[in-house]
């Protein structure tokens, strides 16, 4: 009888046919994502995990290079001819994955394809300062905002330009999945949902080909799994590897570990309107408070660079000369006593950061031990976690989390959505009130004089190092594992540019 | 007999309307899906789609509109995909059924066997030896299961692939994970409803003709005790069902599961929507065959 319990397993063995694992042609690039996007359209989407897909099928008119510069893509030169309106010449003789030449017509298209409402593109508000397309002739064109855009190069560079005459003929709702065609290094083969995402290098790619001839993007839900199929060879490079697992994934004789600050930064957001953060010497006492240096070295693995301000050293406007509070316990308490609290205070701060859960729980020990004393409230990221974000403000004193500027490289991708009061502002309406802050936030706004803005960047930053509306922390480091037999380096933009990835020897 | 149908499939209706109402009022009390579509835009800009939408109706009337819509299969457009819920929940059900089927398969070829075993040979070696797995397997939740599994045999001994479902020795560590979930409990029953019926009369009486214990054991004492295993096996359906929700984030399956766990994340009801509508009805269906089985199995009902 016990036979029968074998035959499960001896099926199982048998079925066992040939492996992934080590098997991989040395001309392939498996990558793992949490997810796909809902779409492979570059337009109709705003999902990291499919940008990370698009910038490898799709060129737009702008790139940057590893080092985070602008460099030409299928723009080869640009320049503001006045507050309002830019030039553009662009690349000649650049092919479609379809065999078609790219004309100004497919720039102009695609542009008029996102600002058209009725397509409803999430990356609406991205470019809805431009106003117009106009092609001047077949290699120019002029981008007319309707008023000063200071952040239309960073928009640019993810903005892919698509072929007008094909995506008319297959219709939206095809081209987002069966049908995607672009410029760039990688043409689509196919996609099984959920699975995998085939690409096959383009052969008449404007840059030349690309050194691996199939890339494969795979859908793992699991971290766990993503480090396993590590391991085993079956993916070649999976992201946000955190901190417990950087020292296995380092030392392991298939993987090492790519890592570089990205622009993120972490801060607790401190309710300024009710007690006692209503008090500057109380904010200021918090950021005394937190031994950042410690936090850093013993929970993230030495992977965070202590910042000022929110303003990263990466965004355009950041000034140097500002410098973060440092850790002083003595006269945190000073200050505490100073607004009125010698005996210390009670607080509640929250967060929905699960990945940080340690870094938050620290952060509140160490408030509780200069005498702000903080019960921590830990949610889960959605609905509920929303509600106490928005909240009357009454149950809440701040709370812990980050902000990603959506990967635009200008103060004023953070200021304000974190700062700024009025009612399009992301998180600054409910907790900030800085006296002068939104006027100087909207002066930076309001030209694309560089030296200008850069003045006023200066001034903000020392206004908010001074008032305080957060607990300043550091910038979080993007961290990749990625298999030997690959060179590849992690970006400050968190981006997958896998045209540089090279198969190693 | 008939009444006896028609009660059920009565009954099978009212579950389904239960569980649309229980969905729907989670759904609707969880947040504003509007809120997380247009994070960026201009509270006009929000209020203008939430009226579109229809959530600014009473929350009677949506339900009502819901069941009508749904009646006719029609799930909504996912806020997500953009694409109508149901195709896309269609699309990954007979992955997410064939990995249930393959894991109810491989617990019943355990099961059986070692049951009867356990129960032909009493306190035996092998009897304490499965009585401890059981209590092993009960009390290992699915993807810690699913995680050891996979270290030991992916990455270990590099015997299966790791995750993926491209290829049947793909469907091994899922189906078994999510096996070994059920298989402890079916071996308990089958062990003890065997042990029910093994020294009963008519099984004396049928070693005294001279049957082969083989053949006493089969079609004697194992035809009668199937009676529980058939309810339970029916029951554990649904509870694999769930499990494969886990087991399929766990090891990347394209499932059902998993697009529903992306899209109470995303507050996508029509996917949520459709998505546990259709496996409750599987459940309900797999449920009603069992109550049939079991009047076709136990004569007595039948009679009834």
């Amino acid at each position: 009888m016990t036979r029968w319990f074998l035959v499960p397993l001896v099926l199982a063995l048998v079925a066992v046919g040939p492996l992934p694992a080590d098997a991989q042609p040395k001309d392939t690039l498996t990558v793992a994502l949490v997810s796909h996007a809902p779409t492979l359209d570059p337009h109709m989407h705003f999902e990291r995990v499919g940008i990370l897909v698009n910038i490898n099928m799709f060129d737009s008119l702008l790139h940057k290079n590893a080092r985070l510069e602008y460099e030409p893509s299928l723009a080869t030169s640009w320049k503001a001819l006045s507050d309002t309106q830019w030039e553009f010449k662009l690349r000649k003789g650049v092919k479609f994955h379809n065999g078609e030449t790219m004309t100004p017509d497919d720039v102009k298209y695609s542009f008029e394809r996102v600002l058209d409402q009725k397509k409803k593109s999430p990356q609406y508000g991205n470019v809805r300062a431009i106003k117009e397309i106009r092609i001047v002739d077949p290699e120019t064109i002029h981008i007319i905002t309707d008023k000063p855009f200071p952040l239309l190069l960073e928009r640019l560079v993810f903005f892919p330009i698509v072929p007008r005459k094909h995506v008319e003929a297959v219709g939206d709702q095809a081209f987002g999945t069966t049908s995607p065609v672009g410029t760039g290094p990688w043409k689509f083969v196919e996609w099984k949902r959920d699975q995998l995402i085939r690409l096959e290098a383009f052969d008449q790619h404007w840059r030349g080909k690309p050194p691996f001839k199939h890339l494969i993007i795979r859908a793992i839900p699991e971290i766990a799994t993503q480090v396993a199929e590590m391991k085993t060879g079956g993916v070649d490079l999976i992201r946000n590897v955190s901190a417990d697992l950087i020292p296995e994934l380092r030392n392991h004789p298939q993987t090492y570990i790519s890592s570089a600050p990205i622009l993120r930064v972490h801060y607790v957001e401190l309710d300024m309107r009710y007690p006692p953060f209503d008090k500057k010497p109380v904010r200021q006492a918090a950021n005394y408070a937190v031994d950042k240096q410690t936090i850093i070295q013993k929970l993230m693995g030495g992977l965070g660079q202590i910042v000022a301000t929110t303003v990263q050293p990466k965004a355009f406007g950041f000034d140097p000369d500002v410098k973060p509070y440092p850790y002083d316990p003595k006269k945190a308490k000073e200050l505490l006593a100073q607004a009125g609290y010698p005996n210390g205070v009670d607080i509640t701060l929250h967060s929905a950061f699960v990945e940080f859960r340690p870094v938050f729980e620290a952060i509140t020990q160490m408030l509780t031990e200069v005498g702000i004393r903080t019960n921590a409230k830990v949610w889960d990221p959605g609905p509920a976690w929303n509600k106490v974000l928005q909240g009357e403000g009454k149950a809440t004193n701040g709370y812990y989390g980050s902000w990603g500027n959506y990967s635009v490289f200008d103060a004023d991708a953070v200021l304000h959505p974190l700062y700024h009061t009025e009612p399009g502002s992301w998180i600054g309406k409910w907790y900030t009130r800085v006296e002068g802050l939104d006027g100087l936030i909207d002066e930076a706004r309001s030209t694309v004089d560089q030296a200008r803005r850069k003045r006023t960047y200066s001034r903000i930053q020392n206004l908010i190092r001074e008032e305080a509306p957060a607990i300043f922390l550091w910038t979080q480091y993007d961290t990749l594992a990625i298999s030997r037999k690959v060179e590849y380096a992690a970006r400050g933009d968190e981006w997958l540019w896998l045209f540089d990835a090279k198969p190693k020897r | 007999m008939l009444t006896v149908v028609v009660r059920r499939l009565v009954r099978l209706l009212v579950v389904l309307a239960g569980v649309s109402l229980v969905t729907f009022a989670i759904l609707h009390v969880s947040g504003d899906p509007v809120s997380l579509m247009m994070s960026e835009a201009p509270e006009a800009d929000r209020a203008v789609l939430r009226q579109a939408m229809g959530f600014n109706d009473p929350l009677p009337l949506q339900f009502a509109r819901f069941l009508r819509n749904t009646a006719r299969g029609d799930f909504g457009q996912s806020f997500f995909y953009r694409e109508p819920a149901l195709p896309l929940v269609l699309a990954r059900m007979p992955t997410t059924l064939l990995l249930t089927v393959l894991a109810m398969l491989l617990a019943l070829g355990v099961a059986l066997p070692v049951g009867i075993y356990g129960a032909v040979r009493r306190n035996s070696l092998l009897d304490h030896g499965a009585t401890l797995v059981v209590f092993l397997g009960q009390s290992m939740p699915v993807f810690w299961t699913g995680i050891m599994l996979m270290l030991l045999f992916a990455v270990q001994w590099r015997l299966l692939p790791v995750s993926g479902w491209d290829s049947w020795a793909s469907l091994v560590l899922p189906a078994f994970t999510l096996g070994t979930f059920s298989a402890p409990l079916l071996m308990r029953i089958v062990r003890s409803s065997m042990l029910e019926v093994i020294n009963l009369d008519y099984v004396r009486t049928a070693r005294a003709k001279g049957v082969t214990e083989w053949f006493v054991i089969c079609r004697h004492a194992l035809v009668n005790a199937a009676l529980p295993l058939v309810t339970v096996a029916g029951l554990q359906f649904g509870l694999l069902l769930g499990g494969a929700v886990i087991t399929e984030t766990v090891f990347a399956v394209p499932g059902v599961g998993r697009l529903i766990v992306g899209a109470i994340r995303q507050l996508d009801f029509p996917i949520v929507q459709a998505g546990v509508f259709l496996l409750a009805l599987i459940v309900v269906v797999v449920n009603f065959t069992v109550d049939m089985l079991y009047i076709y199995l136990n004569p007595q009902i039948r009679v009834r």
